[in-house]
């Protein structure tokens, strides 16, 4: 059984489209990425997998449980934290989380103890008697985060966690998020930063204008890219017209520019073949390679590959 | 239940320290009591103790707008981002509505203490079954309008400015269309029949009418239990069906 399955999922806002005919899934105890611009349907998708939309038509699933039909069982077992967090102008963290524990079941005897800490994890204590109105926005972000982080919930979906966090905050929330993992929850994050995405996912899936693009591994993800891994290498001596040639042909090159005369910038599908391959062929010919530099597609080029538009130029789109 | 009174508490702790709101309230009771009330009640001469029959009306009208306030307070949810998260607590749609309906509710029953004893003072004539009567059915009515308020609430989400409008509209047609400031024997007969159709009509009749106000001026009273109880069974009822069937926190890319 999958931890969240949808089938046909679409959600229509009047003659926007939201989600169209999405069907996904997740496996228990994986960490899913969402990546996509704002406005590919992240949010809305997060919003029905947590009972707070209403799909138009299809199917979600939340362990097991039908999210029109089973709400409140999908609620029992689910736990979010929003994009935006918002709506407690009067309160105060410590209460909010105390509410919150409350709400969602934590024992009375363990709650103080365990608020405390995640408030000193995500450094919020010295803020715990401050209005939420008097929050730095990074602060009231890293108290949405601490609600999941005091509830553990099965299923935990986090929408654009790290969002106006600075950068210590993020790798502080991304360990947390592994942590939770780690203990058992499944996890469902939505961002539209790709370092997020590497950082944190099993898998990763693009989605696009409400639709599922590609759901693969990050790595599978890059390695799909034809020509995605640039291989820049310098090689002793000056004539290497035939050489060049045979770099041409070695299996997986996609384009090969010269840069200088005896420098080149390989586009290839997999660095980790290309290179003994190549370094084999700069042996049998006596050309001494001076330097090799390997680097590989970031997601934003998956996405750019798969959707024809960079992840920024969609965001602004 | 535990979880009812979480949310009521939640919110209703932070209006109560201090509780500046409540005694605002207070003090416009007792200006319009001491100053309209009485002035008027000098002016009109076909009834003996106005000022009387002004009170209740008066408490009958905070009633109405306070149950009001709770379908705005909803709204504002909404509007602030709250409601996501309400919507998203692991509890069932009802329970989070009756928390709703029960806030307001205890709104009601904090706001309405003090002014209620001054009315009873100045009515000076009661027993104790007769307040508990005029209180039950204050509250009554406080919960039929909260759930009417609440069932408005949903055109909120489509558009605040159109619930915005409908409010106030409904406010002044409910209240001026009434008998709360005038008794029914005394209403023009085109004034009277839209007074039928207000539930303020029935509140503040039947509320008189257990005060010990004279029976012959007020409407029968079996039909303000009937239209009283039909307004809380079915506003209820359609604000929870509504927030099962329909509600939606936000809308989002």
């Amino acid at each position: 059984m999958y931890a969240v399955e949808t089938k046909s999922l679409s959600k229509r806002y009047g003659k926007t489209t939201a989600l169209k005919d999405l069907d996904f899934t997740l496996n228990e105890g994986e960490i899913m990425v969402l990546l996509g611009p704002n406005g590919s349907g992240k949010t809305t998708l997060l919003l029905i997998l947590a009972t707070v939309l209403k799909p138009t038509s299809g199917q979600a699933r939340v362990m097991g449980f039908d999210v029109t039909t089973q709400s409140t069982r999908v609620r029992e077992v689910l736990g979010i934290a929003f994009q935006e967090a918002r709506g407690f102008w009067r309160h105060k963290p410590a209460e909010i989380l105390r509410f919150h524990a409350a709400m969602c079941g934590v024992a009375e005897r363990k709650r103080d103890e365990l608020i405390e800490r995640v408030l000193k994890d995500l450094e919020l204590w010295d803020a715990k008697n401050k209005l939420f109105m008097h929050l730095s926005g990074g602060q009231a972000k890293r108290l949405e985060v601490a609600k999941l982080l005091i509830q553990r919930p099965s299923f935990a979906i986090f929408d654009e966690p790290s969002s106006q966090v600075d950068l210590r905050g993020k790798r502080t929330i991304w360990a947390h998020i592994l942590k939770l993992r780690e203990e058992g929850s499944t996890i469902l994050v939505a961002t539209n930063e790709v370092r997020e995405a590497e950082y944190l996912a099993d898998r990763v899936t693009v989605l696009d204008q409400g639709q599922s693009v590609i759901c693969d591994t990050v790595r599978r993800l890059k390695d799909s890219i034809a020509g995605g891994d640039i291989v820049e290498l310098e090689l002793e001596g000056s004539d290497t017209t035939k050489l060049e040639e045979e770099l041409k042909q070695i299996e997986g090159t996609v384009r090969l520019v010269t840069l200088k005369e005896n420098q080149f910038k390989a586009y290839v599908s997999m660095a980790e073949a290309w290179v003994p391959k190549m370094t084999n062929l700069c042996y049998k010919r006596n050309a001494r390679v001076l330097s090799v530099r390997v680097t590989e597609p970031s997601l934003d080029d998956v996405f750019l590959h798969f959707t024809g538009r960079a992840l920024e130029a969609a965001q602004v789109a | 239940m535990r979880s009812i009174i979480r949310l009521v508490w939640f919110d209703l702790k932070h209006e109560l320290s201090p509780p500046v709101w409540i005694i605002f309230e207070w003090a416009g009771f007792a200006l319009q009591l001491y100053i309209y009330g009485a002035l008027i009640s000098q002016l009109v001469t076909t009834m003996t103790d106005y000022l009387q029959f002004y009170a209740v009306g008066f408490v009958v009208m905070m009633t109405f707008e306070i149950g009001s306030h709770t379908g705005r307070h909803f709204v504002e949810h909404a509007h602030e981002g709250r409601l996501p998260y309400l919507l998203s607590l692991p509890i069932p749609r009802w329970k989070l509505f009756l928390a709703q309906a029960l806030q307001g509710g205890t709104e009601l029953a904090l706001m309405i203490t003090l002014p209620l004893v001054v009315t009873l003072a100045v009515i000076g004539n009661f027993t104790l079954i007769s307040v508990a009567a005029a209180v039950g059915t204050l509250f009554w009515l406080g919960f039929g309008v909260a759930g009417l308020m609440l069932g408005l609430s949903f055109i909120a989400f489509k558009s605040s400015d159109v619930y915005s409008a409908i409010v106030s509209a409904l406010s002044t047609l409910i209240i001026r269309f009434s008998t709360v400031l005038y008794p029914f024997i005394f209403l023009p007969p085109s004034y009277a029949s839209a007074a039928f159709f207000s539930p303020l009509t029935y509140g503040a009749d039947l509320v008189r009418l257990f005060l010990g106000f004279d029976p012959g001026i007020l409407l029968d009273p079996r039909y303000a239990v009937a239209a009283l109880a039909a307004l809380a069974v079915s506003t209820l009822g359609l604000g929870v069906f509504l927030l099962q069937r329909l509600v939606e926190g936000v809308k989002s890319g």
